[in-house]
């Protein structure tokens, strides 16, 4: 610097000289990230809990599936299954994709366009904690939906339940490999969309469709081979599958496509989704947590506020 | 103000030599020397655009500049962990985080990231916010948001501060709030604190030194009264004479025309006035140097270095 500069530093201040600016070891132990990160889980629970928002938008899922219950009638064509179990348990694996594909992109656009991304980043153990909390979150929200569901069908309209142990273990085993392929997928998606708003509209119409085409609501067989052939790239037909496998008795297989629950498939294709939302998902998030900056969430603000979308 | 003087013991906080940032063919900076002090208050000045963002999220690690060397306290801020970060803290005007947690919560859960926080109620108390700890974060005011902000970014015991333009759209009480606030940061607990604005007024007030940023360069560097002498603006100097006409003269010496001028009267000086060139003179005569081009003449801003 110039000596003008240097000739108008200020004089240290007592007591920090021993600890000068130059030391590059760690003076402070970083602490585990596992206790922030299940603190913090914990907290967006409590808020999501007292959101009104957010819970009759759980409640409004549990009384359209109650509502299609009651209102679809006969048989899965060739069985003795009521149709409404069948379109329950699609209903089901609906749910966790939609929680993982939608709830979760959306938490996340929204964070980051907000800046929490940004205040965690600038935290020591800020990004380890804000991905062991969303986890939490994410299998609470999954368990917690699906539970609701199933035991409020169950008691209400005699809607599908376990047969056995087995079953109970394949309803185990798919909601968990459905929840590990639709979520890195959905953090992977929450980390490159544009912003809240653009986001939901650029998600809502794919999962629509998969919706319609993946045998989730209707049985597999009464739609053309071709968008049978293309849903069945994706995940959502095979938790639905596997959802019906678990929750409808075996002399339901008779409606499905192979004829049979395909359960080796099913597992197969969630792990390679799992994989290939893993490879994404992690270059993706950490390109967005590294270009987090000041300076593009002020730009981002603007951006919003020009479009009316928030207040100043 | 605390005494000047040299500190040949201590190391910079934040040490920066010929940064440079570009983009393509865009050049932001164009070699920023800096040096910050430890518990010093040190504002970055300068209009749109000049590169006081760009300077800013280089130091902070959120940027990766395109040459040059930086150190802030000892560590290169691309290669700054987690004991680097849990060290600095960070005031952004932008953020709007958090909307659903309460003020309370809040700054205990991020107390919990850090080895040695500050008690939360006190640090509560310190921003003025004791009356809002129950309330949801996003009914607080603008400038109520901001001191959460500010207590947010001291709660691990930073030793080097970032403020980003910390007091826009503030309004005057909450401003005078906010500058004793961090006084007290740097005066009473040995803060370092690197403060960008717009505010001139803030800067005087604050800073022990100011750098002012223009075209992607430091023009000038030095404490507030430094850069006002410095300046090419000179001390105006008002009177009104025996005649009754006013005069007004500029002078490098306004000591010197006024013994003058009460020697030539001999007795009082009627409507006397004198006007010392203030910060916003000096910043204008910077600016305008730039723009006209002639901003190869500051030769008092860079050099020196090595």
């Amino acid at each position: 610097m110039t000596d003008k500069v240097d000739a108008v530093d200020t004089a240290d201040v007592a007591g920090m000289n021993d600890a000068p600016g130059g030391t590059a070891e760690p003076r402070r132990p970083t602490r585990p990230y596992w206790r922030a990160g299940l603190l913090r889980g914990g907290i967006e629970l409590r808020h999501l809990l007292r959101n009104p928002k957010e819970m009759s938008g759980q409640l409004t899922n549990v009384v359209v599936a109650l509502l299609i219950a009651a209102y679809v009638s006969g048989e899965v064509p060739g069985t003795d299954t009521p149709m409404a179990h069948l379109v329950l348990a699609g209903f089901a694996a609906y749910l966790l994709f939609q929680i993982g594909l939608i709830s979760l992109p959306q938490m996340l656009v929204t964070e980051r366009e907000e800046g929490a991304l940004l205040r965690l980043r600038a935290t020591p153990g800020g990004i380890p904690a804000y991905l062991i909390a969303k986890c939490l979150l994410v299998v609470v929200m999954a368990v917690g939906s699906l539970g609701l569901l199933v035991a409020a069908t169950a008691l209400l309209v005699d809607g599908p339940l376990p047969g056995g142990p087995g079953d109970w273990l394949t309803l185990l085993w798919v909601t968990t490999l459905g929840l590990l392929a639709v979520v890195p997928l959905g953090a992977a998606l929450g980390a490159v969309l544009p912003n809240p708003r653009e986001a939901l509209a650029l998600i809502m119409l794919p999962t629509m469709g998969l919706l319609f085409t993946s045998g989730a609501v209707f049985p597999i067989t009464s739609l053309p081979v071709l968008v049978q052939q293309a849903a069945a790239v994706f995940p959502l037909k095979w938790m639905a599958q596997g959802l019906r496998s678990a929750l409808l008795p075996d002399s339901a297989r008779a409606a499905e496509a192979a004829g049979s629950w395909e359960l080796p498939m099913v597992a197969l294709v969630l792990t390679a989704w799992a994989v290939i939302g893993f490879l994404l998902a992690i270059p993706l998030l950490r390109r967005a947590a590294r270009r987090e900056s000041g300076s593009r969430l002020t730009a981002r603000h603007r951006k919003a506020v020009r479009s009316g979308a928030v207040l100043a | 103000m605390r005494a000047p003087g040299p500190t040949p013991t201590a190391r910079p906080v934040i040490r920066a030599r010929n940064v440079t940032m570009a983009y393509g063919d865009l050049v932001v900076l164009r070699g920023i020397d800096l040096d910050v002090h430890r518990g010093e208050v040190f504002a970055l000045l300068g209009p749109n655009g000049a590169g006081k963002t760009t300077t800013v999220e280089i130091l902070e690690g959120f940027r990766q500049r395109s040459a040059g060397e930086v150190r802030v306290l000892g560590t290169d801020p691309e290669r700054g962990g987690d004991a680097w970060r849990g060290r600095i803290g960070l005031v952004l005007q932008s953020w709007r985080d958090h909307r659903r947690w309460r003020v309370a919560e809040l700054l205990t859960h991020f107390a919990t990231y850090y080895p040695d926080p500050r008690d939360p109620a006190e640090l509560l108390a310190l921003v003025g916010l004791t009356d809002q700890a129950g309330r949801q974060v996003d009914r607080l005011s603008g400038g109520q948001r901001r001191r959460l902000d500010v207590a947010l970014g001291i709660v691990g015991r930073p030793e080097l501060l970032f403020l980003d333009e910390p007091t826009t759209g503030f309004d005057p009480e909450a401003r005078r709030e906010f500058h004793v606030l961090v006084e007290r940061l740097a005066r009473e607990e040995g803060v370092t604190v690197l403060l960008t604005t717009h505010d001139l007024v803030e800067a005087e007030r604050l800073a022990d030194r100011i750098a002012m940023l223009v075209g992607g360069r430091i023009r000038v560097c030095g404490t507030p009264s430094d850069l006002a002498r410095r300046a090419a603006a000179q001390t105006e100097v008002r009177w009104t004479a025996g005649d009754g006409t006013a005069h007004r003269e500029r002078t490098k010496d306004p000591s010197r025309l006024v013994w003058q001028l009460h020697r030539d009267a001999e007795g009082p000086i009627a409507d006397l006035e004198v006007r010392r060139p203030t910060l916003e003179d000096t910043y204008l005569h910077m600016v305008h140097r730039a723009d006209d081009g002639t901003d190869q003449a500051a030769p008092a801003v860079r050099g020196g270095h090595r």
